[in-house]
């Protein structure tokens, strides 16, 4: 009884305590709350990140990649032979975008869907998770060098999957669980279907400025292969609207199955190439 | 047995001279920063806690920052990472006193009066000493509103050079408030 009574008594200064408005409003907000600005780009570098292009958003990105530095000015390290791709990606809804792109890395063109399954929350879930579908259509080949190429033999696909955790407010994490196959490949002993994962992040230097980094691990490449996991590293800064997006790479290629199935350089003897991404939101 | 009824009755008797206090949580706070010629800088917000005590003319408000909603989610993510840092600072805040208010007085007609209080924002405290606002009472709802102009630098909120000719210097922040009889025991 007497301790009832002193639990009693004790309440009311409770009550009394909450004479300042400003705490009685002033709850401890443990709300569940979805965690944005994951990564800046749409790309961390060459593969694809979290992020999505706002509802009713367009995006216009363009990517170059120069080539080989190796040659250094004979070639103006690598100027003279740079592939463009250009990309325009629509916000559908927040959470579904729809893209269409160019390369004049082997002609390519194709048509990209991303969405997102679920997203990161404070007290709550603990990852962002998005796929990433592609449908490739490569116009290089050409029928004088293989007389008994069809239509589909032009076509490539890529299914993968996009795993993001905000670590705290400059360090974000990325894996990429990716399959992609391409009906035609250039050795006949590598599978057309092949798995990859990929590993990438971004470290925020300054709030406008942040340095990124992918590498992609392939899992069936043929032994006689003559390509090599992609690398890269860069930079991100973003004013405004727009976002650059400068690194170097080993991989040429800007599609999925290019920078993973066809990443030629090495970083080794300096056989890396210069790019960057520009991304201008309307 | 008798404790308690003596208990429960003091609990009583603290509630019924215990204030009166109006409140309300979707509170709206709008600001523009908009520069002729240049892209639509403003934010919305429509969840605004506000409380006032009409006893004393007592009132506080609270805003999370990550409630102001702009034109495009690009601006919005922008607002929070760069400027207001929102993850650092979640919460806005005002806390002040309205200036000889009387509930007896009000009616329909807006009536002005005068609010002093200290505003924090991205960790940085601002004092008003006599900021004008109308206040208007229908039945068990009290309005209040008004509207003032400050600066980002006031809240030490730095603006990069190249933007900084498409943010106003003169930030206008408008808000407004309908606040409910707040039932005790509640």
């Amino acid at each position: 009884m007497k301790i009832i009574l002193a639990i009693l008594l004790l309440t009311p200064v409770f009550t009394f305590s909450q004479d300042d408005l400003l705490d009685e409003i002033d709850k401890n907000s443990n709300n569940i709350e979805n965690v944005n600005a994951v990564f800046k780009g749409l790309k961390i570098v060459n593969f694809e990140s979290t992020k999505l292009v706002a509802k009713k958003e367009l995006n216009f990105i363009v990517s170059h990649r120069f080539g080989s530095i190796k040659n250094g000015i004979d070639t103006f390290f690598g100027l003279d032979n740079a592939v463009t791709r250009l990309n325009f990606v629509y916000g559908i809804t927040d959470a579904i975008n729809l893209g269409v792109s160019r390369s004049s890395f082997l002609k390519v063109y194709d048509i990209t869907a991303k969405y997102r399954l679920i997203q990161q929350q404070h007290n709550g879930f603990p990852f962002t998770i998005v796929g990433f579908n592609a449908v490739l259509i490569n116009t290089a080949l050409d029928k004088n060098n293989l007389p008994l190429l069809e239509f589909k033999h032009r076509l490539g696909y890529t299914m993968q999957f996009l795993i993001s955790r905000k670590i705290n407010q400059d360090l974000s994490l990325q894996l990429a669980p990716t399959f992609f196959h391409d009906n035609y490949v250039l050795i006949d002993e590598q599978d057309n279907s092949q798995f990859a994962l990929g590993l990438g992040g971004r470290y925020k230097l300054g709030k406008r400025w942040s340095i990124n980094a992918d590498y992609g691990i392939h899992l069936n490449r043929a032994d006689n292969s003559l390509f090599r996991n992609p690398l890269s590293v860069g930079f991100d800064l973003e004013t405004g609207g727009h976002v650059f997006q400068m690194h170097f790479s080993n991989a040429q290629a800007m599609n999925t199955n290019g920078f993973l199935g066809q990443g030629n350089g090495d970083w080794s003897d300096g056989n890396i190439y210069f790019g960057f991404n520009l991304s201008r939101t309307f | 047995m008798k404790n308690l009824i003596i208990y429960f009755l003091l609990c009583f008797s603290c509630s019924l001279v215990s204030q009166n206090k109006y409140i309300t949580k979707t509170g709206n706070i709008n600001f523009e920063a908009s520069v002729p010629a240049f892209e639509e800088v403003k934010a919305e917000h429509k969840i605004v806690t506000a409380i006032l005590n009409s006893d004393n003319g007592e009132f506080a408000a609270l805003a999370l920052v990550k409630g102001f909603r702009f034109k495009n989610a690009l601006m919005e993510e922008h607002f929070n990472e760069n400027y207001a840092e929102s993850d650092t600072y979640p919460k806005a805040t005002f806390k002040g006193k309205i200036i000889d208010f009387d509930l007896s007085n009000l009616n329909l007609q807006a009536s002005s009066f005068v609010i002093k209080g200290e505003l924090t924002f991205h960790g940085k405290t601002i004092q008003f000493d006599n900021l004008d606002i109308l206040i208007s009472k229908n039945k068990d709802i009290i309005s209040i509103s008004g509207s003032f102009k400050t600066k980002a630098a006031d809240f030490d909120i730095k603006i990069p050079k190249i933007v900084r000719s498409k943010i106003a210097k003169n930030i206008e922040v408008t808000f407004n408030y309908l606040l409910k009889r707040k039932l005790k025991f509640n």
